[in-house]
């Protein structure tokens, strides 16, 4: 829940309060965007870090969230295009791992759901990942991703339907395999 | 028996996929890293942002001081006119009555003076009437 303070002359946002608050946000934003549990605690510390050097820019608990949101979404893609640079080599392996992680949880369908959304293409898988991590709608996530509308709905349409294949299908040889 | 077709239904994936996309809990090592980086730089950094809200807050209120001054200055003006203006406006009224009272006064004592200068004329025409009738007897 987040807390409202009132804007004032010698009051600051408590940086420890809002970093109690989203850190899973950050967190979790980091890692179903790049995939890595390494890189998405290494994306939300600099998330934090900038939270922390731009603070006194911060208006209200709501400014917070959307900033952080904002932040880590464009740091998280940021991160994507420096390990494209590199060699999607490193991409594949990080991937399967990711994979690998979470078909060991308790939810298999549900964990499957969620690797999946690691081979959705970046834009479709962040507004995915806005629309059902954060339940935001597409008008906040065209805001939060600085992306037309249009494009955003296009996007979620896609990667839904793109998802949907992906899921029946990887499904039916989970069942199979049961 | 799992069904052939898990997702008949888009809101039953949605459902899923919203489930399967709940926030997880960040490590407890991030915590502690982001808190050891802030260390002692952003004391100092609050301070100074505390510093200048300060300042500006002091120069706001020395603003805001001297405008309640300005104000209540216009205030006292503006009662110190209101003051003036119906001392005279009292003033004119005053001269106008006491103007009103000192005309009647001077009708009043011309009547009387012609009244006076009437009943002597009449004396005098009595008396004179009187030294005829005196005559003829």
């Amino acid at each position: 829940m987040a807390t409202d303070w009132q804007p004032g002359f010698e009051q600051l946002p408590d940086f420890e309060r809002l970093f109690d608050e989203h850190q899973s946000m950050v967190f979790s934003l980091a890692l179903r965007m790049t995939g890595d549990r390494g890189l998405a605690e290494e994306i939300a510390q600099d998330v934090f870090m900038e939270l922390d050097r731009n603070i006194a820019k911060i208006e209200s608990a709501q400014h917070a969230c959307f900033w952080l949101r904002r932040v880590a979404m464009s740091r998280s893609t940021d991160a994507l295009r420096r390990r494209r640079v590199r060699g999607s080599g490193q991409w594949v392996e990080i991937v399967e791992s990711h994979l690998a992680q979470e078909l060991d949880r308790d939810s298999p369908l549900g964990s499957r759901v969620e690797a999946l959304l690691a081979t959705l293409p970046e834009a479709q898988r962040a507004a995915i990942v806005l629309r059902y991590q954060e339940d935001l709608t597409p008008e906040e996530i065209a805001t939060t991703l600085g992306a037309p509308l249009a494009t955003v709905k296009s996007h979620l349409q896609r990667g839904l339907k793109l998802l949907r294949a992906k899921a029946e299908s990887k499904l039916k040889e989970y069942i199979r395999a049961v | 028996m799992p069904s052939e077709k898990p997702f008949e239904h888009i809101d039953e994936f949605e459902r899923e996929l919203r489930h399967s996309l709940e926030r997880q809990p960040a490590p407890l090592s991030l915590k502690h890293k982001v808190m050891e980086l802030r260390g002692p730089q952003r004391q100092v950094h609050v301070a100074g942002v505390v510093e200048r809200r300060l300042q500006n807050r002091g120069q706001i209120l020395s603003i805001r001081s001297a405008t309640r001054r300005h104000s209540r200055m216009i205030w006292l003006e503006r009662i110190a006119a209101s003051l003036v203006v119906a001392a005279v406006a009292g003033g004119a009224v005053f001269g106008h009555y006491a103007d009103e009272r000192r005309r009647g006064e001077e009708a009043k004592q011309q009547v009387l003076t012609a009244l006076r200068i009437t009943n002597r004329a009449l004396d005098l025409m009595s008396e004179h009437l009187a030294e005829q009738d005196n005559q003829k007897q």
